[in-house]
């Protein structure tokens, strides 16, 4: 393979580099030679690096040596003021057991009490957090997580390795009702639960036997069933925050009242629909945390009245910005914009348990006639990029370019016939603008674009609260999903048989094997060759008609420093700080 | 009198009674669907079914319809989905929130389309009427939302003068109650000013008052002492209609100020089908307009000895 050289002053690798690089994992040396011959690029050498157990600022420093380009944080640039409060404009809901919470802003609320294993910034890279390193077996079947040591919780006791265990148990355990069970699904397995429905077995799901081993007070492994790759990574997802061991076992699983954290914040006032305080009560194990108090305040459901305090400086910040008053936050001097290039998504996914749509000729005529580009312009201003009706978004490190899809109302009338509907069909697809009313707008486009192959498509619109109790039910269905940094973490969590977000019903052994294959693969070239197999299935099945990823904006104003904006939304405030402190 | 009275209340618990069927039916008619809303779309059957006989949804829907009356006059509620506490405990802060709300707005509004109806009413066709006229029926014909984003164009975006949310975040704030106000009284009083200046403008033509005006009695006094009385007799019931939008109608207004009333609290239970909050709501909101309605005819009788019931 012909390598090309970065335009750095630096052309060759030092052995003891290598061999120190050697010592964290023996994966290390190739990825340092892969980004200084510019295979892989530096966002994917860091996520990979620390990864693997390297310490972020080793990674950093690491690659600024190899590609001549040293990294300066963007906290580091300016001189912090400690103090003040920050007042966001956010959904204040339930809080109850982090393990299952289903939606971002409870997460965003408990984050500052309740903090995570690992840490996924900005910028997708995965970096310690209360673990302080980890290591990988070379199958990847085995993770061994150092956790700092001298970490408290709020209520005086020490953090520890049963902490986690406790945490991880709970996850694995299928009454809990986490979403985790999924993500984690490589420590989980089937079983008979001795229950029978409609004659056949009900088959549960739980932690294989010695999945999570305690070493000692301060290490911890767990042990895999298959491969996996995103160990790090899925240990920030936001319902994997890491509660005390006395949580919903010698009290209430409930957060909001028994607000126990590893984090500086406790939580002052908590009001559903209204608001969550939240004051820093004691030093942060982790350093400086500039702000003295975070404030979400619930402004209602109309996102307007989100904006509209926004710029009446009522507050700082908000949750996110609808694409509509993009425009008029530009006008506005004391305010600014941050767009985020994301992963997130929704899907026009099809249960494929139910007709007509268990017919994969139709999924297929449906999915021929979607034109990506047309619906992202029409629904979404164009902000984004367009997809490939296989959700591995190009931002994924192991994202594989499949040739690119064309709308062809000639198959699609074709396909149609071959499924045993040559006349046409007309569908019902349940839509409940999830995430604003430019999904009600992305099903019309298609809509019309369906029409001319004889697919009649009714767009069931309902409340978002509506189609939350139906998203894994209905039929054919619009769903929202968020940015995840692998695209593997989504395509476990949503296509894998029998995991709870499954809200295809997909079940496909070839699947299931493609990607086992990918999680168990290191070498991110070699991860896209097997995920582009998994892209090519889902997109091959037609499971997901996917118009395309999005721009995701936030606003805040000018007075608020040092803040990056997620790809997730998650409020990483750690380096916040007020201007005018 | 008495025989009236009691009629009219017969009839509003004979509503109550109807509209609580109603409410019960449709919320929790199917004991599988409560237990879905309780405890959420990821409970698998077993779970649904268990919830549905503990929670004693296994029996006969008269009997519970029954318990749940019972429990209603004993003062339970229920609990909220969404905010996992009694209902208690968020309703009747909430109807508090509105009430301060309605009242604020229900006081300017009712001394504005008064004065403004009755200055119409005096002279009828003159330019004062023309003019009291347009500006009632052009604010009366644009909706609260469409209010509710003109004037926080002007006065949140623009002019940058006003607050624009009404969440009362750091406590009472009576500058954010402004645009809230604004917007209510805008839509509500060219209701009444159009009335009262209609009704006005019928007694000014009677002959009693062309007497009065040749006796040689001063003009303000014919209009204060002899007009007046007679021409709030019609608008008495459209004010009393008032109570009714208000409680029910500043959901909009309420939505876009993200103001913490009665109206937000019910938009949001039925979006997230919170079926307890659902029914107090929808069991209040019944009867303040069939009791305001009732407070209304009675005191209509009282005022226009005319009227009588048979």
């Amino acid at each position: 393979m012909k390598r090309k050289y970065l335009g750095s002053d630096k052309r060759y690798i030092l052995k003891s580099e290598k061999d120190w690089a050697a010592e964290t994992h023996e994966y290390l040396p190739e990825l340092c030679d892969q980004l200084h011959t510019a295979e892989i690029n530096r966002r994917d050498f860091l996520r990979q690096a620390c990864l693997l157990g390297m310490a972020a600022p080793v990674a950093y420093g690491l690659a600024g040596a190899l590609t001549g380009r040293p990294f300066l944080p963007q906290a580091a640039a300016a001189t912090p003021k400690k103090g003040g409060a920050l007042r966001v404009s956010m959904r204040v809901q339930e809080m109850t057991d982090p393990a299952t919470f289903s939606w971002t802003e409870p997460a965003n609320v408990s984050r500052f009490m309740v903090e995570y294993l690992t840490r996924t910034q900005a910028d997708n890279t995965t970096v310690p957090y209360l673990a302080e390193s980890w290591e990988a077996s070379d199958d990847l079947k085995h993770w061994v997580f150092k956790l700092r040591k001298g970490i408290t919780w709020s209520n005086g006791d020490e953090f520890t390795s049963e902490d986690v265990a406790h945490n991880v148990n709970r996850w694995l355990d299928q009454d809990t009702g986490s979403s985790n069970l999924g993500l984690f699904g490589a420590m989980v397995e089937e079983f008979d639960t001795g229950k029978k429905k409609d004659g056949n077995p009900v088959m549960g799901k739980r932690g294989i036997a010695g999945a999570v081993e305690v070493i000692d007070k301060h290490t911890i492994k767990f042990n895999l069933r298959n491969p996996s790759l995103a160990m790090p990574e899925n240990f920030y997802n936001y319902p994997a925050a890491i509660v005390h061991r006395g949580f919903g076992k010698d009290y209430k699983n409930d957060l909001s009242a028994n607000p126990i954290g590893t984090g500086p914040f406790s939580l002052a006032d908590f009001a559903i629909g209204e608001k969550a305080i939240l004051k820093k009560t004691r030093d942060w194990w982790a350093g400086d945390f500039y702000l003295d108090e975070i404030q979400y305040f619930d402004h209602g459901e109309d996102t307007n009245a989100h904006v509209a305090a926004l710029v009446s400086k009522q507050v700082d910040m908000i949750f996110r910005l609808p694409n509509q008053s993009i425009e008029t936050i530009k006008r506005v001097p004391h305010l600014e914009l941050h767009p985020v290039t994301t992963a997130q998504t929704a899907v026009m996914r099809f249960r494929t348990s139910e007709k007509p749509f268990d017919n994969k000729k139709l999924r297929q005529a449906v999915a021929a006639c979607m034109d990506h580009d047309e619906i992202l312009k029409v629904a979404f201003r164009g902000a984004g990029v367009i997809a490939e009706n296989h959700h591995v978004s190009p931002i994924h490190p192991e994202y594989a370019k499949l040739p690119p899809l064309k709308r062809d109302v000639e198959k699609a009338k074709a396909l149609l016939k071959e499924a045993g509907y040559a006349n046409g069909i007309a569908l019902e697809i349940a839509n409940g603008d999830t995430e604003g009313p430019w999904m009600t707008d992305a099903c019309a486009v298609f809509k019309q674009q369906c029409e001319p192959a004889g697919i009649t498509v009714n767009i069931n619109k309902m409340p978002t609260n509506q189609y939350w109790e139906v998203w894994d039910k209905a039929p054919w269905g619009y769903t929202a999903w968020t940015h995840r940094a692998l695209g593997t973490m989504v395509l476990g969590l949503a296509y894998r048989k029998g995991v709870p977000w499954n809200e295809c019903a997909y079940d496909n052994p070839a699947f299931d094997m493609a990607l086992d294959e990918a999680e168990a693969t290191l070498d991110v070239n070699e991860r896209r060759k097997k995920i582009a197999v998994c892209q090519k299935i889902i997109q091959d099945d037609a499971i997901i008609p996917q118009p395309f990823w999005r721009t995701v904006y936030k606003a805040s104003s000018k007075r608020v420093k040092g803040h990056n904006t997620h790809p997730t939304l998650y409020h990483q405030f750690q380096n916040v700080w007020l201007d005018d402190a | 009198m008495l025989r009236v009275i009691g009629t009219r209340l017969g009839v509003m618990v004979l509503i109550m009674l109807t509209v609580s069927v109603l409410l019960f039916v449709m919320n929790e008619g199917d004991p599988r669907l409560v237990a879905r809303s309780v405890l959420g779309p990821y409970a698998q059957d077993e779970q649904l079914d268990a919830w549905v006989e503990q929670n004693g949804y296994d029996k006969p829907m008269a009997v519970r319809y029954l318990n749940w009356v019972g429990r209603i006059f004993a003062g339970d509620l229920g609990e909220s989905i969404i905010y996992k506490q009694p209902v208690n405990n968020i309703f009747w802060k909430r109807l508090g929130n509105t009430g301060i709300l309605a009242g604020i707005t229900f006081a300017i509004m009712v001394v504005v389309s008064l004065a403004l109806g009755v200055l119409a009413g005096m002279k009828e066709g003159s330019a004062r009427d023309r003019f009291i006229s347009f500006i009632s029926i052009f604010t009366t014909s644009i909706p609260e939302y469409a209010s509710a984003v003109i004037l926080s164009g002007i006065f949140v975006f623009w002019l940058a003068w006003l607050p624009g949310t009404s969440a009362m975040s750091g406590g009472f704030n009576a500058v954010e109650l402004v645009l809230p106000v604004a917007v209510l009284t805008l839509y509500g009083f060219g209701y009444v000013a159009r009335m009262t200046r209609a009704s006005m403008a019928e007694v000014m033509m009677s002959n009693y008052i062309r007497t009065a005006v040749l006796k040689g009695l001063p003009y303000w006094r014919v209009i204060m002492k002899h007009a007046l009385r007679n021409a709030l007799i019609a608008p008495f019931t459209v004010i009393m209609l008032q109570f009714n939008w208000l409680l029910s109608g500043v959901v909009v207004t309420e939505f876009a100020f993200g103001y913490k009333g009665f109206g937000a609290l019910l938009l949001e239970a039925a979006l997230r089908r919170d079926i307890f909050v659902i029914e107090a709501c929808g069991i209040v909101a019944v009867f303040v307009a069939v009791g305001t309605q009732t407070i209304g005819d009675l005191v209509y009788t009282y005022l226009n000895p005319r009227i009588r019931f048979s």
